[in-house]
């Protein structure tokens, strides 16, 4: 009877979960824990999480996936700053261009790492970060915007997500550490600690960062700030950093970077709009 | 006999049925192609319909991201449009795309979460109104995390700007719908 009851839950289960009904895959797992076989329910559980983990990541695990990988980059980078006004407006550029970004419909948070490094980062879930080395080398607001785009679009094409599922030694604990983050906290720190030095050591790979460039160059212009302005910075940061020092060695070097911007603005149309804002800029950030 | 040829004549050959077919199918899709409004989307987090073109104009009612709308009429930089609930005003072009937005969480990114069963983004028990979520509290925990650390993260996921001062920063810059 035990055995009867099983088989029909395995069976129910494994069409059903193929089926994509996780319902069905829950109740079958009741059935089989029920009729007094839990070797058979962590089976049918089994199945759902392999199936579920061939699925996109929803916003919530997204969410703590960033929430998580954000306590490591301000754990990294010596802390955030604690200057109100300046934090309220690099987040008002930040929103300003996220609103009309690709993905306006999660929130975006901006926040300055107290680091002199010239550096930006973004984690999923809209955890933004700009060092205050990097503010420090924006003449405007514009160009502010054109880095936050870039970091916006790392979020909206989920780079560091697909980074997560791509990786094969990752994708395995991916099921189990999102399924289980709470009961199996080291699978969890396992994917968080390898998507950090993806992100903080190793880099994006080039077509990533590519795309975050022309990507964030078309957010930033959406919202009417001079199309030119990612140039002139990146042409800057290749003057001061020189081209074959990248922030990482498999990132595009500057070069590449300023004439993929370049083309999108010739392709897509984008405007110089002259639309620059460098006394705003210069009176919000006169204490960076 | 004369009854088999009677039959032969009422039969349409195969072909021919076919070839009627085809030229009423495209028929009825250049029909259809004809009589179908061309619709946008919001790509904004929100949007205003407005009386007119200009951002100066009076607001005539609130659309949000992914809602579809009817093309009424373009001039520049503008769009008119008409909503499902027959609301009609003009949206900035720069709000709006050809394509529907897929959103964050669609249908398959839901299933695979069900499927996985994760609750990991429940927030802790004593986080109260804000607080990181427990995966990120025990991975703090095992990483060894500082409370100064946690606390800007804490404070970051909490960080909030309503949407009437990002529009007022919009206004205030020239930017947007408030170009000069």
């Amino acid at each position: 009877m035990r055995n009867n009851h099983g088989l029909a839950a395995a069976l129910v289960a494994l069409s059903m979960t193929v089926a994509g009904c996780a319902e069905v895959q829950r109740a079958s797992e009741d059935i089989a824990r029920q009729s007094g076989n839990p070797r058979l329910a962590g089976a049918i559980h089994g199945v759902g999480n392999v199936v579920g983990s061939l699925f996109p990541i929803g916003y919530e695990e997204e969410s703590s996936i960033g929430q998580a990988m954000a306590l490591q980059v301000v754990a990294r980078y010596g802390g955030v700053v604690d200057q109100p006004e300046l934090v309220r407006y690099v987040n008002l550029v930040g929103r300003a261009v996220a609103n009309t970004s690709d993905r306006p419909d999660i929130p975006y948070r901006v926040a300055i790492l107290e680091h002199e490094s010239i550096n930006a980062f973004a984690a999923p879930a809209g955890y933004i970060f700009v060092t205050r080395g990097l503010l420090k080398q924006v003449r405007n607001e514009a160009e502010l915007a054109a880095v936050l785009g870039h970091e916006i679009a790392h979020v909206s094409q989920k780079h560091i997500l697909d980074v997560i599922q791509r990786s094969k030694r990752l994708a395995g604990v991916t099921e189990a550490g999102l399924s289980y983050a709470t009961s199996n906290p080291a699978a969890f720190k396992s994917v968080i600690d390898g998507a950090v030095k993806k992100l903080l050591d190793e880099g994006l790979d080039q077509d990533k960062e590519t795309e975050a460039d022309t990507i964030g160059e078309v957010f930033a212009t959406r919202v009417g700030y001079d199309a030119e302005a990612y140039v002139n910075l990146l042409t800057r940061l290749r003057d001061l950093k020189g081209d074959d020092r990248a922030l990482f060695k498999t990132h595009p070097n500057f070069s590449a970077r300023i004439e993929a911007v370049q083309k999108t603005i010739q392709s897509k149309h984008l405007v110089a709009t002259g639309v620059l804002l460098p006394e705003r800029f210069a009176r919000m950030t006169k204490r960076v | 006999m004369s009854s088999g040829l009677e039959g032969e004549e009422a039969v349409i050959p195969p072909r021919v049925t076919r070839v009627v077919l085809i030229v009423l199918w495209i028929g009825l899709l250049a029909w259809s192609a004809e009589s179908w409004a061309e619709t946008v989307y919001v790509q904004a987090k929100t949007a205003q319909l407005r009386v007119g073109k200009t951002s100066l104009d009076a607001v005539v009612g609130n659309v949000k991201f992914g809602d579809a709308l009817e093309v009424v009429g373009r001039d520049g930089s503008w769009v008119e449009v008409k909503t499902s609930a027959g609301a009609r005003g003009w949206i900035f072009a720069n709000k709006t795309s050809s394509s529907k937005p897929s959103g964050t969480n669609d249908t398959l990114a839901k299933l695979g979460q069900s499927m996985r069963g994760s609750d990991a983004s429940a927030t802790t028990a004593s986080a109260g109104a804000r607080g990181l979520d427990k995966a990120s509290e025990g991975y703090a925990n095992r990483a060894g995390v500082s409370a100064r650390d946690r606390d800007a993260v804490d404070r970051m996921t909490a960080y909030q700007i309503p949407d009437q001062e990002v529009e007022e920063f919009l206004r205030e810059g020239g930017l947007g719908e408030y170009a000069k």
